[in-house]
């Protein structure tokens, strides 16, 4: 069982999102972007977290869109998550019994699902903000009767334990006997047979003597601070004693701690003494180390463990955070990460991604979907529209949710738009339709995101966290680029832009999908050439329109881009390049000839310009116009 | 030391426990009168949790009365404290509603809808529905809900209907689309009000059914499903359960016993038994021992039941379990009189006579109402208190009936329907002048709700006490000063000062029994839960102590008592009529005999039979029944006396 879907409205820094939620999902996101709403949000739905008074939920917790509205006239904050079994059966019998009350029934499928409903609103009665916790049904309306009984809920809560491991881990409280969510609860749970206890119990005492005998000066302070007992003395005499190990088991059981060492020659130290990364990983293994032992224990059986993960990048060096992403993913249950690693985004699978934003609407969240889906009512024709689909479309009738796995082609949207035909509803159900093909059209399917993780492995990283996106054809585009944007007083870095080299990165037209789909601000650069005018075309075939396309594509009036150059009147400073990239004959060369040289020798005279233009504005101003241009547009890209 | 529940297994004879202890598969228990069927369902309840501490299952019984349910929930908690979470015991129609509560969705029903258990509710709903189609319609639509009741009791949907009467011998295409015609009508103007007649909670929740994913999360959740009193169950409960069991399903566990089938009226059938048996594969076993009666009552109905032919022989006759502790003629006595006047005034004047600690647990028997009511009239003559057990539909005071609307209508404000009641209710027992179409036209205009409208009517008529009061709290309760429940607990302490009106001492008598019920079945509930709740409970008030109890036949099911009185024993009264015209071997008939076998079998330790020479001036002949179970004619004193051969 886990949550595979997650509403939320109203909460700090979101105003409305709706997300998917796989096995493993990271969210990707500047700080402040809301990351962390997203967590707590989940943290709270599925905790007792509103209900306890001094540690609950605060009027700072209510989303306002601006400083002076109120809290209290606020709708109040709603977070509703759904569970849904992902094929039939997967939740073990006991789960679907204990939880028989709060199940709806996917009529179609025969899957199983809980939704529940978690809202916060200020309360004239009480004079305080109220939590309300309620299971709904298909058509996400409260439940009502046994359904709505409070055993419910824990019963829930108990088959998705959520533990929290923050940014911040430190070894001293994750490890604390008293303290810490896992360790503590470990060494509580051990067993030692009662034999062994009381006879390592035995040994103690006898070490405790032995070690107090040994220097008659502890005798000596015993006597002497047992004074206190006769001053404070009752009508019986008490004692003193003085303890030099540990006399109950627990106490002895408390100090177990983590010793370890690298390498087989280093001396083995605790783990608090260790390196921060060794400590901030230990935690995350720690983790696993409890739901593997005693989840069971002290859950039920089949409850799974959602862990909400907090940068588990931190203080790890790249290489140990690109295998990261195996361990993480690979521990037990359902695991919601943050972060802000490259390197760990590197090897996460794109449709596990959420990019999460701060926009003047509030916290926005943007994913690869598989599917999409509307609210459209149970419409004359639609049924069979459905079944005709194969699995493309499916329809719930009781929630009214059509959902489109893909882009809905034109053919089957006008047989959609056709049902429509008498409905009294139809022009808002049009819209609806119209508003789901617009959704669905930024689809990127399987064999494409298969091809982007091969081929662009190596930046897919870094895109993500970018802001904007410049794509151009080739490496020497993007030295220059980069080049001629700092002499021009803006860093690419700086301002967050994302050079894209789609030629060694796959195809060109997958970046520009990607970018609608995450809504990134994008431009592209390329060559006027036969392959540069495809590039461009190649985009236009994924539904840009030519509006779009002309404010987003430059090329190269003359050409590729060595003509460009050259054409720019840029030959004395092209010759001097390759001159002193070791080329002597070029300082003769001019026109088509320099420009074939220039070919020739890319990667050569690209570094050598771009050093050279990086320092020289001057030169920057007399380069290509079409970067420029694109460099102008991105200042002001949103 | 022993748990409450080994040591309840202990006292078990080996056959009861062997029932309660089947492990695998269906069982069909055949258990007769006074077999301890109760007993084996609650502890095989009791027992299934028990035996399985950390197991998540749950265990369904189903319950022919609240009355039955509420008593087996209890007997759960005592035996096995802390799992009776687990059990689920309620009626057919109690779990129906449970289950589209939570599913109705998938139909287009909502979770706070209303339940509409009494005939004039559907009556009016009716009516709405053809009015909304047509203004002026044939009276004789107006009379088409017993039919439209038929078509739903058979599991016949509006598209259905028509062609399914067609298909029946008797009924014109005309007809057929006359009456399917208006079955839709009222079927839209249920799902319209969001209400569910008794019938719809069957037939929708088997609708639900229908789908194989639906039946399977029952199935998964309820491990063992329990069926007390299986001999009434009716062909759409029997289909449901069908429905719900699906192609596996094979852990039924059903008490029966087909010589107690009164309800064929009803739907019951006495082969539904042996359908059962086929279609769960059920294994049977006989609880033949009778534990309650005394050898000779126990001799008496074995000797009447072999007179049905359509029994199944291979049933055992019933042993008794009692020896003989009181003297043998006193098991038995009968008594007969000239007139139906003088067997009321005679058998009244034995129970005058008799001990008065006695009363609470003697009863008198009647086939009919009637009977009954002339019985406690000569009881009163007497000064002996008496009670007539019987199922109310609705409270009978018009001042708890109002309450009731009341709550109705803050629950579904736009209720026109129930708002007629609440005025005409109130106006019954608080004169106050007031048209309806004028409150609803001020509502309209002040846009406020019709109770709001009314509540503020009231206040400025001249009302007198307790009226006055009462109007007082549901101003405050519409102005949202108050809440429902303390609103009621007001209303309830100012209806209780009115110490002469007898209704309204049964209807408060019945709403403190009510409201206790309730609460231990569904714990606290929101009003819409307890309006649903009541809908299906029976307002029959709790019997004064001391008073002596009143029943039909059909109203003793399930009931013991130490002395019983059964009256009226002639033909065409017991049997009927209806059943002698029938003839002897009729079907009719046969269910008035198991009707005479369930009175007798109600009898702890006396039973007194009698009967008149003469019902209302029409002279009588002694039942069949009589002779069957062995009394002769004695001309020479016209009396009837136990017969000695064995």
């Amino acid at each position: 069982m886990r949550i595979t879907r997650l509403e939320i409205s109203n909460f700090r820094s979101i105003r409305h999102m709706a997300i998917d939620l796989s096995d493993t999902t990271v969210f990707v996101g500047p700080n402040n972007a809301g990351k962390t709403a997203i967590l707590d949000a989940l943290r709270i739905a599925l905790t007792r977290r509103w209900g306890q008074r001094g540690t609950g939920f605060s009027e700072y917790d209510i989303h306002l869109p601006d400083d002076t509205a109120d809290p209290k006239t606020s709708s109040g904050v709603s977070i509703e998550l759904r569970s849904d079994e992902s094929e039939l059966g997967e939740w073990p019998d006991p789960v679907a019994e204990d939880l028989g009350d709060i199940i709806q029934i996917d009529l179609a499928t025969g899957r199983r699902t809980i939704a529940l409903r978690t809202r916060c609103a200020w309360s004239e009665d009480t004079g305080a903000f109220e939590p309300i916790w309620e299971f709904l049904d298909a058509k996400r309306d409260p439940l009502a009767g046994r359904s709505a009984r409070r055993v419910n809920l824990e019963r829930f809560w108990r088959y998705l334990p959520v533990f929290y491991l923050g940014a911040l881990r430190d070894v001293s409280d994750e490890f604390s006997p008293r303290s810490s969510q896992f360790w503590r609860r470990l060494l509580r749970a051990l067993e030692i047979p009662s034999e062994l206890e009381s006879r390592a119990l035995r040994v103690l005492d006898l070490l405790n003597r032995r070690l107090l005998k040994a220097d008659p000066r502890l005798e000596v302070i015993a006597n002497t601070l047992s004074g206190a007992t006769r001053i404070a003395a009752r009508d019986r005499e008490g004692g003193l004693a003085m303890r030099m190990v540990p006399l109950k088991s627990w106490d002895l059981l408390s100090r177990a701690e983590i010793i370890l060492r690298n390498e087989p020659d280093l001396p083995w130290l605790p783990l608090r003494r260790q390196g921060q990364g060794i400590q901030s990983l230990s935690v995350i293994f720690l983790f696993q180390a409890f739901v593997d032992h005693l989840l069971r224990e002290l859950y039920e059986t089949g409850s799974k463990p959602l862990l909400a993960l907090e940068e588990p990048e931190t203080h790890l060096h790249p290489q140990a955070v690109r295998t990261l992403w195996r361990h993480v993913s690979g521990l037990p249950g359902q695991k919601i990460v943050t972060t802000h690693s490259p390197f760990f985004v590197q090897h996460v699978p794109f449709r596990d991604l959420r990019l999460v934003r701060l926009t003047p609407n509030g916290t926005e969240v943007r994913s690869l979907p598989a599917s999409y889906s509307a609210s459209i009512p149970a419409l004359d024709g639609l049924d069979r529209i459905v079944a005709g689909s194969g699995e493309f479309l499916t329809y719930e009738s009781a929630s009214e949710t059509l959902t489109v796995r893909g882009a809905l082609d034109k053919s089957t949207y006008r047989a959609l738009l056709a049902c429509c035909g008498r409905d009294g509803r139809r022009t808002e159900v049009e819209q609806r339709l119209r508003d789901l093909r617009q959704r669905s059209s930024l689809y990127i399917d399987d064999g494409e995101l298969q091809a982007l993780d091969t081929h662009a492995r190596r930046i897919r990283g870094e895109i993500f966290f970018a802001e904007r996106w410049l794509i151009v054809e080739g490496q020497t585009d993007y030295l220059l680029v980069h080049a001629i944007a700092h002499a021009l007083d803006y860093d690419l870095d700086q301002h967050s832009v994302s050079v894209i080299d789609a030629q060694n990165n796959g195809d060109p037209a997958t970046f520009a999908a990607l970018a609608r789909a995450l809504d990134v601000p994008w431009l592209a650069v390329f060559d006027g050439d036969d392959a540069g005018k495809g590039m461009k075309r190649a985009i236009a075939n994924r539904g840009f329109s030519d509006e779009e396309l002309k404010e987003r594509c430059q090329t190269h009036a003359a050409g590729d881009l060595e003509a460009q150059l050259v054409a720019d009147g840029l030959e004395p400073e092209l010759r001097d390049v390759l001159v002193a990239s070791g080329i002597p004959d070029a300082s003769q060369l001019a026109g088509d000839s320099l420009a074939d040289r220039l070919r020739k020798n890319k990667t050569a005279y690209a570094a050598e310009l771009a050093a050279r233009v990086r320092q020289d504005a001057d030169m920057a101003r007399r380069a290509p116009q079409a970067f420029r241009t694109a460099i102008e547009q991105l200042r002001g890209l949103v | 030391m022993a748990t409450i529940l080994e040591s309840t297994l202990h006292e078990l004879s080996a056959i009861q426990r062997r029932a309660v202890e089947w492990e695998d598969g269906s069982l069909l228990v055949l258990a007769g009168p006074g077999s301890g069927k109760t007993r084996v369902l609650t502890c095989r309840v009791a027992q299934l949790l028990d035996r399985s501490p950390d197991e998540r299952f749950r265990v369904l019984a189903l319950t022919f009365t609240n009355k039955a349910a509420h008593e087996m929930s209890s007997r759960v908690t005592t035996l096995t404290p802390g799992l009776e979470e687990r059990a689920d015991i309620q009626t057919f129609h109690g779990f129906c509603a449970q289950v589209l509560r939570q599913h109705g969705v998938h139909l287009g029903i909502r979770p706070d809808f209303a339940i509409y258990s009494r005939r004039t509710d559907c009556q009016a709903v009716l009516e709405d529905a053809l009015g909304r189609d047509r203004p002026h319609l044939p009276g004789e639509d107006r009379r088409l809900l017993p039919r439209i009741n038929a078509l739903k009791a058979r599991l016949v949907g509006t598209d259905d209907a028509e062609q399914w009467m067609a298909n029946r011998s008797g009924v014109s295409r005309q007809d057929a689309g006359r009456v399917a015609r208006a079955y839709r009508l009222y079927e839209d103007e249920l799902r319209r009000a969001n209400a569910l007649d008794y019938n719809s909670l069957i037939f929708e929740a088997y609708k639900l059914f229908g789908f194989p994913a639906m039946a399977r999360h029952y199935q998964t959740v309820y491990r063992h499903w329990l069926i007390d009193e299986f001999q009434d169950t009716n062909g759409a409960q029997y289909e449901l359960l069908r429905r719900m069991a699906g192609q596996g399903y094979r852990q039924v566990f059903a008490v029966a016993d087909d010589d107690q089938t009164i309800y064929e009226w009803n739907g019951a059938s006495v082969r539904r038994i042996s359908t059962l048996v086929k279609d769960f594969d059920c294994e049977v076993v006989q609880l033949p021992t009778n534990y309650r009666c005394p050898p000779r009552i126990v001799e008496a109905a074995n000797r009447l039941v072999v007179y049905n032919v359509r029994r199944d022989k291979s049933k055992q006759l019933a042993e008794p379990a009692q020896q003989s502790h009181s003297i043998e003629d006193r098991q038995i006595r009968c008594r007969m009189f000239a007139t139906d006047q003088d067997e009321v005034a005679g058998i009244a004047s034995e129970i005058a006579s008799q001990d008065i600690a006695d009363r609470r647990h003697t009863v008198v028997l009647a086939r009919t109402r009637a009977l009954l009511e002339s019985m406690r009239q000569a009881l009163e003559e007497e000064s002996v208190p008496a009670t007539i057990l019987t199922r109310r539909d609705d409270f009978v005071s018009p001042q708890m009936r109002w309450l009731v609307a009341c709550l109705k209508q803050i629950n579904r404000p736009l209720d026109r329907r129930n708002m007629v009641t609440l005025v005409e209710t109130f106006s019954s027992f608080s004169p106050m002048s007031l048209d309806v179409d004028d409150l609803m036209a001020r509502s309209a205009a002040e846009g406020v709700t019709f109770l709001s409208v009314w509540a503020d009517m009231a206040q400025s008529a001249d009302l007198s006490s307790p009226a006055t009061e009462i109007v007082a709290s549901i101003s405050g309760l519409t102005a949202g000063e108050m809440k429902p429940a303390s609103a009621i607990k007001q209303i309830l302490g100012h209806l209780r000062s009115d110490e002469f009106d007898e209704d309204l001492k049964d209807d408060l008598s019945a709403w403190q029994r009510l409201s206790s019920e309730i609460r231990t079945a569904i714990g606290r509930a929101s009003l819409d839960r307890f309006l649903q709740e009541l809908e299906l409970r029976s307002k029959e008030p709790v019997p004064a102590p001391g008073a002596v109890s009143l029943a039909t036949i059909h109203g003793a099911k399930g009931l013991e008592f130490d002395i019983v009185y059964v009256i009226g024993l002639v033909e065409e009264i017991l049997p009927s009529w209806h059943s002698v015209k029938k003839g002897d071997g009729s079907a009719a008939l046969e269910e008035e005999r198991r009707g005479c076998f369930v009175a007798i079998t109600r009898t702890k330790q006396r039973l007194i039979l009698s009967w008149a020479r003469q019902y209302r001036g029409w002279g009588k002949q002694p039942s069949r029944f009589l002779g069957e179970m062995g009394f002769t004619n004695d001309d020479s004193r016209g009396a009837l006396r136990g017969a000695h051969s064995r």
